[in-house]
């Protein structure tokens, strides 16, 4: 039975920048980096231009955040700013969603 | 359309019937009709034959007068009876009413400058016994192929490297560096081929060979001076042009049908075709059964519109996995699509209703911007330009609409196309693709990504761009890419004469008259490509001879499932066995512990990204090329075995 109190939701308005990098990470690694397990991927470097997201991969990475974090993401924040790094990510999920003041939204995340 | 083979040797000790024979045999598919060699000491030549023109005397090698000059000639001059009447001006007798006697005399009359007359598709060699020596050429777009191999002052030459391994004295090698332009072009960039030391003749060159050297000379060069404005008669010189060329290229002594894809262009051919046609043109399609690649309902109403008489070659699940062994064969170099698997069927069906000459709409799209990456560049060059202009990111949005849904899309989606490359890079058009295909290589054994001494395929294609390349516009920068990097190595090889002749059928290509291509080229941008509205003029032009539910019709690439055919249902044996490790470690191309990775996401329906599914299709095309023409014992798979048993050719080896 589906309660909605999954793990991510439970968990999800505690989550420091760094659980939130290391997930994020971790999705990069497995799911665009699998074939090349020797490539350095730093928190710093720019995902875009580099090989690792195409605009399809931006598509993907925008709803695992959503999901992953249960992070409601407005258009308006879908900018290189918020998203262009690991680190930066990890900054604008936990501001967004998980910082001061800021719970995780409560509702289930918008299919895109 | 042929196929040719032949060797010059350096010194005079001869070249073999039987060489000839299994070179002659490893191409039989290209020309069932007959074959014929000859050979002296120094030069043998091989030819078979598909009748078109003059079915009962064009049989080939063919000579002049006084038997001094030699041709063996692959495809079709389409002004040759023009052409013809100049020559007997000047005196020469004919003995046949086909356009390789042309060749024959034209050679004769105007030496090399006989090109500049040639309005054709074709690859061909002459034989001058007078000046000892060899001159091979190719048609200005590379419709029709020619390859060859140089080894101690010897030459080899052919329209398939099949031919050219067939002979027993060419390595099979693979060259690291053609590989490498497969997995970022599509298809390796002539010269280079994917096999070590097997060159393409490039598009639009010549080359004489004498003395055991070969000279390599352009005589054709591709141009791009756009006017200001467009003409005021120019939808009446694109009718002219357009009418003409489709004229010239339903000159067969067979029946000529057409390709449907139920997009503009071969709509557009079709309707002229059947405007001319003494009979009811035939007309084949191919339709998918999954209703994502389908078109089949545009095609009948095309099909109704010109009246013709239609066939669909439907292909199932199934039909792709099945064939592609044979696709590789053909095509001879790994691929990143299985789109040409389709035609390959497409070419069976029309051969087995009689239909070997087809009219095709290949070309269009390079000559008026008919695709997204033209309105892609377009957007991201402005994007870069004026950075001031909010809106202009959002075209993108409009661009692409399948590929997000509306949330998905935000500056950073946009910033995902506008940071594909520098706007100063000369391959800044194409750059997005380039990467995207790239990413096969990330899939390379590092072993095998230790052996690319060789320097990047975009270094080389940027070192190698014509000297005006960098006064040309974006758009026509990109149209030239386009030429020489897809439509020239893939989509007229690999997708167009490869499938057509592995059934012996011709493609006849009318947006690649020449003519056509300097009108286009030298029309403004927006005549073209006016706002993100594609083939603006031929769309103009349209409305005077199509339905209009077919002209307004926005562009649909020509797509066939990539992963569904090796994984779903039950697919061939072959799939599985070259996907095991100890299979990928023996041909040591692709690490099997990554392969393994994608395979597992293909079992699992996880891939939808491009990039996983071209690397599929390269790994699979990849492990059947080497298996077909590497892996093989010298001589035990292209032999002419069966050349006795086939049908019976019309001619008979010649030698003398």
């Amino acid at each position: 039975m589906d309660t909605g109190e999954g793990p991510l939701h439970q968990e999800s308005a505690t989550l420091k920048e760094s659980e939130i990098a290391a997930r994020t990470r971790d999705y990069l690694r497995e799911n665009f980096l699998y074939m090349r397990p020797d490539w350095k991927l730093g928190d710093d470097d720019p995902l875009l231009g580099t090989g690792v997201l195409d605009s399809i991969g931006v598509v993907e990475l925008v709803a695992f955040l959503q999901a992953e974090f249960a992070c409601e993401v407005e258009e308006e924040d879908l900018t290189e700013r918020n998203l262009g790094t690991v680190t930066a990510i990890a900054r604008f999920v936990h501001g967004k969603c998980h910082g001061n003041g800021n719970g995780a939204s409560r509702r289930p995340p918008p299919v895109i | 359309m042929c196929g040719l083979a032949g060797i010059a040797r350096r010194h005079p000790r001869g070249v073999s019937a039987e060489t000839l024979e299994h070179m002659a045999a490893a191409i039989r598919h290209r020309g069932p009709d007959g074959f014929g060699t000859r050979a002296d000491d120094r030069v043998g030549l091989a030819h078979v034959r598909l009748s078109v023109i003059d079915v009962a005397h064009g049989a080939q090698p063919m000579t002049n007068e006084d038997g001094q000059v030699l041709v063996v000639f692959n495809g079709e001059i389409f002004n040759y009876q023009a052409l013809r009447g100049e020559l007997e001006a000047h005196g020469h007798l004919f003995c046949t009413h086909s356009d390789t006697e042309v060749l024959v005399h034209g050679y004769e009359q105007w030496g090399e400058d006989v090109l500049d007359r040639l309005n054709g598709q074709f690859a061909f060699a002459i034989y001058d016994r007078r000046a000892a020596s060899l001159f091979l050429a190719r048609d200005r777009f590379g419709i029709v192929p020619l390859y060859y191999a140089e080894r101690g002052g010897d030459l080899y030459f052919a329209s398939e490297v099949k031919a050219l391994l067939a002979s027993n004295e060419v390595e099979r090698a693979l060259d690291p560096a053609g590989l490498d332009e497969v997995f970022t072009f599509w298809a390796a960039r002539p010269p280079r081929t994917p096999f070590a030391g097997v060159r393409a003749l490039e598009p639009g060159c010549c080359a004489r060979w004498r003395d055991g050297r070969l000279a390599l000379r352009r005589y054709y060069a591709l141009d791009y001076p756009a006017a200001a404005e467009e003409p005021p008669a120019a939808i009446d010189a694109l009718d002219e042009l357009l009418r003409s060329s489709v004229s010239g290229r339903m000159r067969a002594d067979v029946p000529v049908g057409g390709y449907l894809s139920g997009g503009l262009d071969s709509s557009i051919v079709c309707s002229l075709a059947a405007a001319q046609s003494p009979y009811q043109l035939r007309t084949f399609s191919v339709g998918f059964d999954d209703p994502r690649f389908d078109e089949s309902g545009f095609q009948q109403a095309v099909a109704a519109a010109v009246g013709s008489r239609h066939a669909v070659q439907r292909i199932a699940p199934g039909d792709i996995a099945r064939v592609f062994p044979d696709v590789v064969r053909h095509a001879e170099t790994p691929l990143v699509r299985t789109a040409p698997a389709p035609l390959y069927l497409l070419s069976q069906l029309s051969r087995e209703q009689d239909i070997k000459v087809v009219l095709t709409g290949e070309g269009s799209d390079e000559l008026f911007l008919g695709y997204d990456l033209f309105k892609d560049t377009l957007i991201r060059s402005s994007c870069l330009r004026r950075p001031d202009l909010p809106w202009l990111p959002r075209l993108l949005d409009r661009l692409y609409p399948e590929l997000a849904p509306a949330a998905g899309k935000g500056e950073f989606w946009r910033r995902s196309f506008v940071n594909a490359g520098a706007a100063d890079d000369p391959l800044f058009s194409h750059l997005p693709r380039f990467h995207v295909t790239a990413r096969i290589k990330d899939f390379y054994a590092p072993e095998f990504r230790a052996t690319l001494k060789d320097g990047d395929p975009l270094g080389r294609l940027r070192d190698e761009l014509p000297a005006g390349f960098g006064r040309w516009s974006v758009l026509a920068r990109a149209a030239y890419l386009e030429m020489v990097t897809l439509l020239s190595p893939y989509l007229l090889s690999s997708q167009g004469d490869r499938m057509a002749m592995a059934h012996g059928v011709e493609a006849r290509v009318p947006y690649l008259d020449h003519r056509l291509f300097q009108f286009a080229a030298a029309l403004p941008a927006r005549s073209k490509l006016r706002g993100l509205r594609e083939k603006d003029i031929l769309r103009r032009w349209a409305v005077r001879a199509l339905p209009a539910a077919l002209t307004r019709r926005p562009k649909q690439p020509y797509r066939a499932p990539d992963v569904a055919p090796f994984f779903e249902g039950q697919p061939p044996a072959y799939v599985e066995a070259l996907l095991q490790p100890a299979s990928l470690r023996q041909t040591g191309i692709f690490d099997p512990t990554a392969v393994a990775a994608l395979v597992k996401r293909c079992r699992a329906g996880l891939v939808t990204r491009v990039w996983e599914s071209q690397t599929l299709v390269a790994i699979v095309s990849t492990e059947l090329w080497h298996r077909e023409f590497l892996s093989a014992p010298t001589g035990t798979r292209l032999q002419a075995h069966d050349w006795a048993s086939g049908a019976a050719p019309v001619g008979s080896p010649v030698a003398s």
